[in-house]
């Protein structure tokens, strides 16, 4: 526990009105930091997505809907304000293995206070780099099984962070597939088996559980690179009906627009992990809220306290987001279930 | 302030009693003020804490029923679909209300629906895929037998995946075969209750459960770690079931800050929700309230310090100024107005001020003027009296001058007269060769009696003259007294049987003693006395009594003369000790005599210090009483024997009258002394020159060459030893004592000659061997002016200057002589003054004034005067010069010159 300057609980999101309260809130944390660190402190962050994405567009920091601008929201929140008392560094590893090694040895010269990673990948690539520099990962499905923590709840070492969809998310993602496309008789599985948990079987062994005791057929369809992403989900526009699921893979988020560009094309209902593809088009997404609290960590980062100290932080509300209108397009007649279950439903 | 008005010397150091009043009227008003703040402060303090102890328990058991609320509401709910009939719906149904359940419940993480005997109908998860039907059987399960057993079950808080708080609320149905509906609670969700309760600014709340782990906090991640609270002293005081202390206890939180704690148990689930305020929140307003107490307090100190200041100015500054005006006042000035306008009794007090300082200067302008005007008058009277005086002085050196006159022409006359009396009555003697007749040898008894009283009578006026002059001086010594009082009455009882009266003697044991005092003149008192009470006796007696009271230095003789006599009128009681003055005229015709005994009588005693008075009736007779104080005996004197000399000396008597040649002789052969004759100044000069001689006895008066000039050749000559000179004269004389003086003779024994007096001034000689000093060096020189002198020049100008003295002086005493044998007066005027200068440069006091004496008389000396002066001068000179030698060269062997 340390010294809380501000009000520090992260309200889930902040209102306009708030913009005052939060604005006096970064006065004083200012004038507070001022007396106690003397040095512009350096936070940085690494993602796999392409710096031209929306989701890292800086026009989007704002936005507390996405991970990064939540992040420098709760900051601000909590008495940090770029530019003021810290310096905000993105580095993306976009564009193949050589790209990713540039960005880590970028982000390690800059002598960050904090390293934020956005999947796994970038987590270990990071965790590779450094031992001492604190790491924050903002998604890891298995950080234990991955090696980077010892406990979830004394992660020990240089990193914590949040996880993100458990392994039996798997059958959950089958079975809400099959109430929105109740006839289908195999299941396709997208996945990259480098960016993605155990290269897939992660997910896949409830997957499997849920199909058989389903009869349903479940076919892995796993992708290297975006050029196969079209085929991989064009096999399954012939019958036998099929349905598919795109795994927690920050490939596929990376790629999302292609991804749901090719469902449409070939009809091919998906489920996905998360919203982003929802908002690039696609038909439903199951996984966690976006309850993320980096900054709260960060922020205890900044102020001296061990990453290793921190517990990884697990998710608690899960939301089930259905469009709609890509149903209907599709053919499908959404269930009263998944109505009911249904968060969002867009039209 | 009293003391510096009183005295005004002590003076009070301003600003005393200013700062006097200031402090005492600070110390109370701040006393008052912080009396009264610190009461109220304390109460405050007090009522405030325990305030917020309250509010704080409060706001825990308000937390702690939100809690009970947010689980008893889950309860609720999954009892409403455990009471679902089961008719009513298909498990299909059942899984849709299940899941609408979870979409009204957002913590309930799963809800299991089993039936009575504990199948499985429905399973409803968010992270795993439903499942209907699976007639799983959970019969052994915790929570389907709690929910059997009871209404409602909790189970105990578990984690999930390590970090997520989770617990399991089961209920059943009604009826027969009531389900059972099972539900895992995501506890995390209390977080958001937990994080909202709001415990002042920066107090929290937070939630552990039964078994002191900590299940919800503000800051997540805390509870996230699992922690294990039960070890805390506190939170296990609670598990333990003690309540809260009631005015919360202070303890440190997890940051080691210092907070306000307490307490509140959930109810049913045995949860406690601790809420902490941190100290420097919780006292805050305390803290606040003291300091503006506080602020408060030195506003009002400082108002006070400057009312204080003002009153204490108000005060002081017209005491100030009183006391400075009494000040000024005592300093002179009258005419200072104080300004005093207080409007109080302080300006009533400075008005009475200025009226006194006005009142004041009027008297002293009035005293001035008196001042001014009785200074006038007291001048004029001292000039007066100044003139007064001189006229006076004028008259009383006339006076005097004329009294001296007669003194020297009585003593000069008497002294004649005696003489050619001694002559006429040596002659009367001469005649009785025994051949005379009857007639005649009466007749010679008649001219004897006649030269005899003529005798006397010169005695007397000679004693008076000398006593007149004041140069009777006190010849003491040791004798017995009762001797001479028996000698006395042994004299005077034949005349007193021979006029037919009684003479008693009344002699006291204590005269019978040695006394020191001048016998001569006690008996001459003593015969006076004894004498004029016969001669006015006609008939009766005549008696003495003598008394000696001994004192501790002396003894106080007293003799009383008692007469049956003609007696004294009272008021003649004092006169008759006046000059010539009888009881009356008639009595001087009767009586005869003087008129002078009792005068001198009187002035003897007096002389001796003593008192002589008279009682007498008229008729009746007369008492005389002298009280005359003695000195003791420094031995007992031999009665009748002569002491014999302490050694035999040689004598030279110098006379040029046989008869008292013959006496002096006698006498000397006495005392026990061999002696010789010289008849004048001439043969006593030879004598001397051929035989040493211890002492000469020398007649001041002689013929060819007077007593004085023989002492000056005598000492010129070169002898071995140097005979000491005492001189033998009736002549008391300033003059002469003066002479003798300035020629070195100090000595001097009165005719006629005395036995006793005698013998003193022989044996009065420094012991053999010793320089007869001529005269005594202080007599003739003025030692410290001869020092300055020596000071002031040096030795060698003194030595030069004494050497040149000598050859001057030398000169110009030949000079004198000759002017003096030529009968030039002004030449000898002349050269005594060139002496006398000389003698003056070192100090010849005596030869200076004698110069200048004769300096002045010259014009009017006769040439035997004249000549007589060149030959004192001579001496004087010679002597000084010896002096002088002697005091400027002690080393020396003292020349002669």
């Amino acid at each position: 526990m340390i010294e809380r300057l501000a009000p520090a609980r992260v309200v889930p999101a902040v209102a306009r009105r708030d913009f005052i309260r939060l604005a006096g809130a970064t006065a004083a944390g200012f004038f507070a930091l001022g007396a106690t660190s003397d040095r512009m402190r350096v936070v940085a962050s690494i993602t796999s997505l392409s710096l031209d994405d929306e989701l890292t567009r800086r026009s989007m920091t704002e936005s507390p809907t996405t991970r990064l601008g939540a992040l420098i929201g709760g900051l601000r929140q909590r008495g940090w304000v770029e530019g003021v008392n810290y310096r905000f560094e993105v580095r993306s590893s976009f564009g193949g293995p050589d790209k990713m090694k540039a960005a880590v040895a970028e982000l390690i010269d800059l002598g960050p206070d904090v390293i934020l990673t956005g999947s796994t990948v970038e987590t270990a690539a990071v965790m590779a780099a450094t031992k001492t520099i604190p790491i924050v990962f903002a998604t890891s499905n298995d950080p234990i099984g991955n090696g980077f923590v010892q406990s979830l709840a004394h992660p020990g070492g240089n990193v914590t962070g949040f996880t993100s969809s458990t392994a039996e998310m798997g059958g959950k993602w089958l079975q809400l597939i099959r109430e929105a496309v109740p006839d289908i008789q195999r299941v396709g599985v997208l996945f990259n088996p480098a960016s993605t948990p155990r290269a897939g079987r992660f997910y896949l062994d409830s997957v499997e559980q849920e199909a058989a005791a389903a009869g349903v057929t479940v076919v892995l369809t796993p992708i290297g690179t975006a050029a196969e992403i079209d085929g991989a989900i064009g096999r399954f526009a012939e019958p036998p009906k099929a349905a598919m699921i795109s795994l927690v893979d920050s490939f596929l988020v990376v790629n999302r627009q292609a991804i749901v560009a090719a469902t449409a094309k070939y009809r091919v209902p998906m489920i996905y992990p998360f919203h982003y593809f929802m908002d690039a088009g696609g038909l439903m997404s199951y996984g966690p809220t976006l309850e993320v609290r980096s900054a709260d960590y960060v922020d205890l980062i900044l102020r001296g306290t061990k990453a290793g100290d921190l517990p990884v932080q697990s998710p608690r509300k899960y939301e089930l987001l259905i469009n709609r209108t890509v149903a209907n397009a599709l053919g499908l007649t959404i269930p009263f279930t998944l109505l009911v279950r249904a968060d969002e439903i867009r039209e | 302030m009293n003391e510096a008005v009183d005295q005004g010397h002590s003076r009070t150091p301003p600003g005393r009693l200013f700062r006097k009043y200031l402090y005492s009227i600070v110390t109370l008003a701040f006393a008052a003020l912080a009396i009264n703040t610190g009461f109220d402060v304390w109460f405050s303090y007090r009522e405030q804490k325990q305030l917020l102890a309250a509010t704080q328990r409060e706001q825990a058991a308000s937390a702690a029923i939100q809690i009970g609320q947010f689980i008893g509401q889950i309860e609720n709910q999954i009892r409403w679909l455990a009471r679902l009939p089961a008719e009513l719906s298909t498990n299909e149904d059942e899984r849709l209300n299940a899941i609408r359940l979870m979409r009204l419940s957002p913590a309930i993480a799963e809800l299991t629906e089993l039936d009575a005997q504990g199948r499985e109908q429905v399973r409803v998860s968010r992270r795993i895929a439903d499942r209907i039907g699976s007639n799983e059987d959970h019969s052994s399960s915790a929570a389907f037998r709690g929910a059997n057993e009871s209404l409602a079950y909790y189970g105990p808080v578990y984690f999930f995946g390590d970090t997520e708080p989770f617990m399991t609320i089961a209920t059943r149905g009604i009826g027969r075969e009531p389900n059972v509906v099972i539900a895992e609670v995501n506890l995390r969700f209390i977080w958001d209750l937990v994080a909202g309760i709001r415990v002042g600014n920066t107090g929290k709340a937070y939630v552990v459960d039964r078994l002191g782990v900590l299940i919800a906090h503000p800051d997540l991640w805390p509870a996230l770690r699992r922690s294990d609270l039960s070890r805390h002293t506190d939170v296990r005081a609670a598990l333990d079931g003690v309540g809260p202390p009631a005015g919360g206890l202070i303890k440190e939180d997890f940051s080691g800050q210092r907070v306000l704690s307490t307490y509140a148990t959930v109810p049913s689930l045995g949860w406690l929700v601790f809420v902490e305020l941190p100290l420097s929140e919780a006292y805050a307003p305390i803290y606040a309230s003291i300091g503006r107490s506080t602020f408060l307090l030195i506003a009002l100190l400082a108002i006070a310090t400057l009312v204080s200041l003002w009153l204490s100015r108000r005060m002081t500054v017209p005491i100030q100024m009183l006391t400075q005006g009494a000040r000024r006042i005592e300093s002179g000035d009258l005419k200072l107005r104080l300004a005093i306008r207080t409007g109080d009794e302080l300006e009533a007090l400075g008005d009475q001020f200025n009226r006194m300082a006005a009142h004041l200067r009027e008297s002293y302008a009035t005293l001035e003027r008196k001042v001014i005007e009785r200074t006038s008058e007291l001048e004029k009277a001292r000039d007066h009296a100044l003139a007064e005086h001189d006229a006076a002085e004028r008259a009383r050196s006339v006076a005097v001058a004329a009294n001296e006159t007669k003194s020297r022409f009585l003593a000069v006359v008497s002294h004649e007269l005696r003489t050619p009396l001694n002559g006429v009555m040596g002659v009367l003697q001469l005649l009785d060769d025994g051949r005379l007749g009857e007639v005649q040898r009466r007749h010679l008894a008649t001219a004897a009696a006649s030269g005899e009283t003529l005798i006397a009578l010169v005695d007397a006026i000679l004693e008076y003259a000398r006593l007149e002059a004041s140069t009777e001086a006190l010849e003491t010594r040791d004798f017995r007294l009762d001797q001479l009082i028996e000698t006395a009455a042994d004299l005077m009882r034949p005349q007193a049987f021979g006029k037919g009266l009684s003479f008693d003697l009344a002699r006291d044991a204590t005269v019978s003693t040695s006394v020191h005092g001048d016998p001569v003149r006690l008996n001459r008192i003593l015969l006076n006395l004894i004498g004029n009470a016969i001669k006015f006796t006609p008939s009766g007696g005549i008696s003495l009594s003598a008394t000696a009271e001994r004192h501790d230095d002396h003894a106080l003789l007293r003799l009383v003369v008692r007469d049956t006599g003609i007696g004294i009128a009272p008021d003649m009681h004092e006169r008759i000790f006046e000059d010539f003055v009888q009881a009356d005229d008639s009595i001087a015709r009767r009586f005869g005599g003087t008129g002078l005994g009792l005068a001198i009588a009187r002035r003897l005693t007096r002389l001796m210090r003593g008192e002589l008075t008279v009682e007498s009736t008229p008729g009746k007779g007369s008492v005389f009483t002298l009280l005359v104080p003695l000195g003791h005996a420094a031995s007992g004197v031999a009665q009748g024997a002569i002491a014999p000399p302490s050694r035999q000396r040689h004598v030279l008597l110098v006379d040029d009258d046989p008869v008292n040649c013959e006496v002096g002789e006698a006498i000397l052969n006495r005392l026990g002394h061999r002696s010789a004759i010289a008849r004048n100044g001439a043969e006593a000069v030879a004598l001397a020159g051929n035989q040493p001689f211890d002492v000469i006895l020398m007649d001041l008066h002689m013929p060819d060459m007077d007593g004085v000039e023989a002492a000056v050749r005598i000492r010129q000559l070169p002898l071995q030893p140097v005979p000491r000179i005492i001189v033998v004269t009736a002549d008391v004389s300033r003059s002469t004592r003066e002479r003798l003086a300035g020629a070195g003779i100090t000595r001097v024994v009165s005719k006629p000659i005395l036995i006793n007096a005698l013998r003193e001034a022989i044996e009065d000689a420094p012991e053999p061997g010793a320089t007869d000093a001529p005269l005594a060096p202080s007599a003739l020189i003025d030692r410290h002016f001869l020092d300055d002198q020596k000071e002031l020049l040096g030795a060698l100008q003194i030595t030069k200057l004494h050497r040149l003295l000598q050859e001057t002086s030398e000169k110009l005493i030949a000079d004198i002589n000759a002017a003096a044998a030529a009968g030039d007066h002004k030449q000898l005027a002349r050269y005594a003054h060139q002496l006398g200068s000389a003698a003056s440069a070192l100090g010849l006091v005596r030869l200076f004034d004698r110069c200048h004496d004769i300096e002045l008389t010259a014009p009017s000396m006769s040439p035997d005067e004249c000549q007589s002066a060149a030959r004192e001068l001579a001496a004087l000179r010679a002597a000084s010069m010896s002096a002088l030698d002697d005091l400027l060269a002690p080393a020396e062997p003292r020349a002669v010159s």
